[in-house]
């Protein structure tokens, strides 16, 4: 009986909520705010689905070099070509089965012969476009058939596989079948934490918006449920009717947000790069994840609805606000930050035991935290607030309408301070990740700027094919052999003798001095240095095997990060100081300058070097590097904070404009006893300035205590980055006073005078 | 008092139209308001009376037609320079007060004199003096909220007279009043605005309330009708 009669209850706020043109208004600004909160959380929810999908796809054509395959009908032999075209990266793989039952890749229905390539469509595409036209030589192979689905991370992945009859088991793997099941190598915890905190981040402001969004017109809302008290609606059922209409409009945002989601996944899946792109069918939220937003989004609006009503008395004549007079009390707002430190407090001890339970309790940690900033905000603000005063009209009008109210406005806000708190926080967490990810190699790009790695071919074969390729302005080896000490059985491993003129050895050590016939020593970390004088064995020690004598003019240099493996012995040998001595200088790496001036060098340089050797590696020499998966979460971050940033401004700009209309009147009357409009913008100005410069004081607080928490946790050193901090706070003062300036054309149009007509 | 068709008029309206729209509201008004009296603007609902004192008051702008305050062309004026004159010559009193609901009503009614660039606490002296002569000084310190319908209008008259105006615009100042207030806050409006020497331009459709004025002009269609002196 009582449910029926709430049902009915509840039907009539659904019923309102398409009443009129104000009531589908509201149900409009509820549902889109709604939508966009709901369409950021199902993106959210299908990203591990995505990754997982992509990591499948990836896993299934892995190739795994485990015990050694004998030869076969089922046999295949293989080997990367991974390879590069302007920006773009391709995963190749040359192939040569060695029997009718040779495996097939995921995606592939038939083998590729000798000079015939399959490649993804949008490789294929390429190599008929005119984009493409210098990568077409580059394996002077016909296409002749196209990787499936199964068979790519994405569909805007470069990748071929490359039919190949001069594969050999010396160049290359063979296997049975492709595929692992270890689809997921690992990520470093530090990441982890990293990505998971980015997470909380993110999805905590959408949270905070999604609170805002359905109190959307509430005033109005108000009117209208006093209007039914007066026709004999008593309390509970105002609250009922009113928890109807917010039902309505969310369950309206849920559509919205699940039509925009597949709008926003159309365009990504047109507009991210080939590296990260997904094909449609892996936008699939994480079935619980979906679940608990079809769910907890309704639920989490009637609750706010209703905990929005306990402020407001709604009675048959009027709607009276009891927000003004109360205070708010700070204890409670304590208990989530505090809690928050809490758990965070033993992270302090670092992060060298990272497990999941760890990940979760840092979730938790920095989740309590920020929502403590949003909490803590409102009574910030209201204890600021009350103790303002003096200044100019637009300065008063401003402070008395916080003092009275400050809610609306610091609803506004929180998002904004909580996603700035989060920020600044996973900025700290990225300087230090940065630090420990990325390394200065020191190394000279003046002379060479690309090292080509070859699995195959003579030093004069790879001379006289670059000495060809246009762009290419300087081509200079560096040749390997082993060294074998005679005597000393104890320095034998690790020993190397590099041999190349002092140019390309530069590369390798820094040499302060350097003419042909000179000999260094470059000492790895626990590894002694040999003294003058030792003899050597140069190559695979037997009776062929030249000697050679450590001369007493060489010298002990430190090397340069990159090229030179860190552990063991190199000793690096110019031409001359062999003294007649002929090792097999067989394995050798190539230095390449190239032309600065022409941007097509570097293809061409690819070109030629899989002319001689498709498996040579052409690798550009870096002056740092930086950690891919770092990269990645900086980009997601970046993508993330962008979406959240628009999506802040565009709650204000919504507040803003409601206050704005619901106090068109009494700004047409302003304006009628001569208040300049400047005035009032500047009122407008100062409502929204004074709580966001008190929220992003907290922010700046909160997010720096944060960072200097995950600092430790990450056992880096702790620093601020005070600039990340500065340009943060005034990214979101930015928003604010875009949000302002957008508010100002409906001000100036609610405040003409005629706004004082009723009739 | 002065005569209807006196030359010296302080503020006249000569042949005003004005339509919203389709929807004519003023077809050809003329009017003149003299110095110190105060003159009724009757008629029914929809006749175009408010619509005339927002133009005499210089809020709207006539489709054709003029208003001159003190022989200056409001029409010819800036917007910026209206709102100066609205400031600082002409006070308002609205059917609801409409004061601002977060000032307390003493800072109310020292708003106006603010935006004319009184001091703080000159501004907040005035202001006590114009909330005892309308014997609501007992309200000062609340907010509009906190104070009765006829204390918030008699709020709402100290702040249109507070700056000492020439001319007070009053748009039905007692229509949400009962009677016994109704008359309090008139008694007190023109008898305050007699001592000042301001004149008031006075709209509303309740008899009671014209009879505190000099003179009565009815406006009908959007046109001043009759003027006749009712003192």
């Amino acid at each position: 009986m009582r449910a029926g009669r709430w049902g009915g209850e509840l039907a009539l706020g659904v019923r309102l909520s398409v009443a009129g043109r104000s009531g589908w208004a509201r149900l409009a600004m509820i549902s889109v705010g709604v939508g966009l909160g709901v369409a950021m959380l199902l993106i959210a929810a299908t990203i591990p689905s995505l990754v997982a999908a992509r990591d499948a796809r990836l896993a299934a054509r892995a190739v795994v070099a485990a015990e050694p395959v004998p030869r076969g009908a089922d046999t295949l032999l293989t080997a990367a070509v991974d390879s590069h075209y302007r920006d773009r990266t391709i995963h190749g793989r040359l192939v040569r089965p060695e029997g009718a039952r040779a495996p097939l890749p995921p995606g592939v229905t038939r083998w590729p012969a000798p000079g015939e390539m399959v490649a993804s469509p949008a490789l294929a595409q390429l190599l008929t476009a005119e984009e493409g036209a210098l990568l077409r030589g580059r394996w002077g192979a016909r296409v002749v058939g196209t990787i499936g689905a199964p068979g790519l991370a994405g569909p805007g992945e470069y990748a071929f596989y490359l039919g190949s009859d001069r594969l050999t088991e010396d160049s290359a793997t063979r296997i049975r079948s492709f595929g692992t099941r270890d689809a997921d190598e690992g990520i470093a915890a530090i990441l982890l934490l990293l990505g998971a905190v980015g997470l909380v981040v993110l999805l905590l402001p959408v949270a905070v918006f999604l609170a805002t969004a359905v109190r959307f017109g509430g005033e109005a809302r108000d009117r209208q449920l006093a209007a039914l008290r007066l026709v004999g609606a008593d309390a509970a059922m105002t609250r009922r009717i009113a928890a109807g209409e917010t039902l309505a409009g969310a369950l309206l945002g849920l559509v919205a947000g699940g039509l925009l989601f597949l709008v926003a996944g159309l365009l990504a899946a047109r507009f991210v790069p080939a590296d990260l792109s997904f094909y449609l069918a892996d936008l699939r939220p994480a079935p619980a994840l979906a679940a608990l937003v079809v769910v907890l989004v309704p639920v989490a609006a009637v609750l706010v609805t209703v905990s929005s009503l306990r402020r407001v008395l709604v009675e048959p004549l009027g709607v009276v606000r009891r927000g003004g007079d109360r205070r708010r009390r700070l204890w409670w707002r304590l208990i989530l930050p505090v809690t928050g430190l809490g758990l965070l407090a033993p992270m302090f001890s670092g992060g060298s035991g990272l497990t999941d339970g760890f990940a979760y309790q840092v979730m938790a940690g920095v989740a309590a935290l920020l929502i403590g900033v949003a909490l803590l905000l409102p009574w910030l603000v209201a204890a600021a607030v009350r103790r303002l005063g003096g200044g100019g009209v637009a300065w008063q009008l401003a402070v008395r309408r916080l003092q009275l109210d400050s809610g609306t406005a610091v609803r506004a806000v929180s998002g904004i301070a909580v996603s700035v708190a989060a920020a600044i926080a996973v900025q700290g967490l990225l300087v230090a990740v940065q630090a420990q990810y990325t390394q200065e190699t020191g190394r000279d790009t003046g002379r060479f700027q690309v090292v080509v790695l070859p699995h195959a071919g003579t030093q004069e074969r790879w001379s006289a094919s670059l000495s060809t390729a246009s762009g290419v302005r300087a081509a200079d080896s560096v040749a390997q052999v082993t060294a074998t000490p005679a005597r000393s059985a104890a320095q034998a491993a690790g020993t190397r003798l590099k041999v190349g003129d002092c140019a390309v050895l530069r590369q390798l050590a820094a040499l302060d001095a350097c003419a042909d016939g000179d000999t260094f020593v470059v000492a790895g970390p626990n590894a002694a240095v040999p003294r003058a004088g030792s003899a050597y064995t140069l190559g695979e020690p037997g009776e062929r095997a030249p000697g050679w004598t450590l001369p007493a003019s060489a010298r002990t240099v430190p090397a340069v990060r990159g090229d030179l493996p860190q552990a063991g012995t190199t000793l690096l040998v110019t031409p001359a100081a062999l003294r007649g001595t002929r090792p097999d200088l067989s394995f050798f790496d190539l230095y390449v300058g190239l032309d600065p001036a022409d941007p097509d060098a570097l293809d061409r340089l690819r070109n030629a070097a899989a002319q001689v050797d498709p498996t040579a590696q052409v690798m550009l020499i870096q002056t740092r590097t930086v950690e891919e998966t770092l990269v990645g979460i900086r980009q997601g971050l970046l993508v993330g904070a962008t979406a959240l940033l628009l999506l802040i401004g565009a709650s204000m700009l919504v507040n803003i404009v409601e206050q704005l209309r619901e106090r068109r009147r009494l700004l047409a009357v302003l304006v009628a006893f001569g208040t300049p409009r400047a005035t009032l913008a500047g009122s407008v100005l100062y409502q929204m300035a004074i709580p966001v410069l008190l929220g992003l004081s907290l922010a700046v607080v909160t997010g720096a205590g944060l960072a200097a928490i995950l600092q430790a946790t990450a056992s880096a050193p702790i620093r601020f980055d005070w600039l990340g901090i500065g340009a943060t706070s005034g990214a979101a003062a930015l928003v604010i006073l875009l949000t302002t300036t957008a508010s100002l054309p409906l001000l100036w149009r609610l405040t003409k005078p005629g706004g004082l007509r009723s009739e | 008092m002065a005569s209807p068709m006196a030359d010296d008029a302080l503020l006249t309206a000569e042949d005003l139209h004005l339509s919203f729209g389709p929807t004519p509201a003023l077809s050809s008004a003329s009017l003149r308001v003299h110095a110190g009296e105060v003159l009724a603007l009757m008629g029914p609902s929809g006749s175009g009376k408010s619509t005339l004192l927002h133009c005499l008051a210089g809020i709207l702008s006539p489709d054709s037609g003029r208003v001159r305050f003190d022989g200056h062309d409001l029409s010819a004026m800036s917007d910026a320079r209206r709102s100066a004159l609205r400031r600082t010559e002409f006070g308002f009193v609205f059917q609801f007060g409409q004061l601002v609901p977060e000032l307390s009503c003493l800072e109310n009614v020292a708003l106006p004199l603010r935006l004319a660039g009184v001091g703080r606490r000159q501004a907040q002296r005035s202001a006590a003096e114009w909330l005892d002569r309308l014997e609501v000084a007992d309200v000062a310190g609340k907010r509009p909220g906190q104070a009765s319908g006829g204390q918030g209008q008699r709020v709402a008259v100290a702040r249109a007279l507070v700056t000492r105006p020439r001319v007070i615009f009053a748009d039905e100042p007692t229509g949400a009043l009962d009677s016994l207030n109704g008359e309090r806050v008139m008694r007190l409006f023109t008898a305050a605005a007699q001592q000042t020497g301001a004149a008031v331009v006075l709209v509303t459709h309740e008899a009671r309330v014209a009879a505190y004025s000099d003179r009565e002009a009815v406006v009908r269609d959007g046109r001043v009708r009759e003027q006749e002196y009712v003192r």
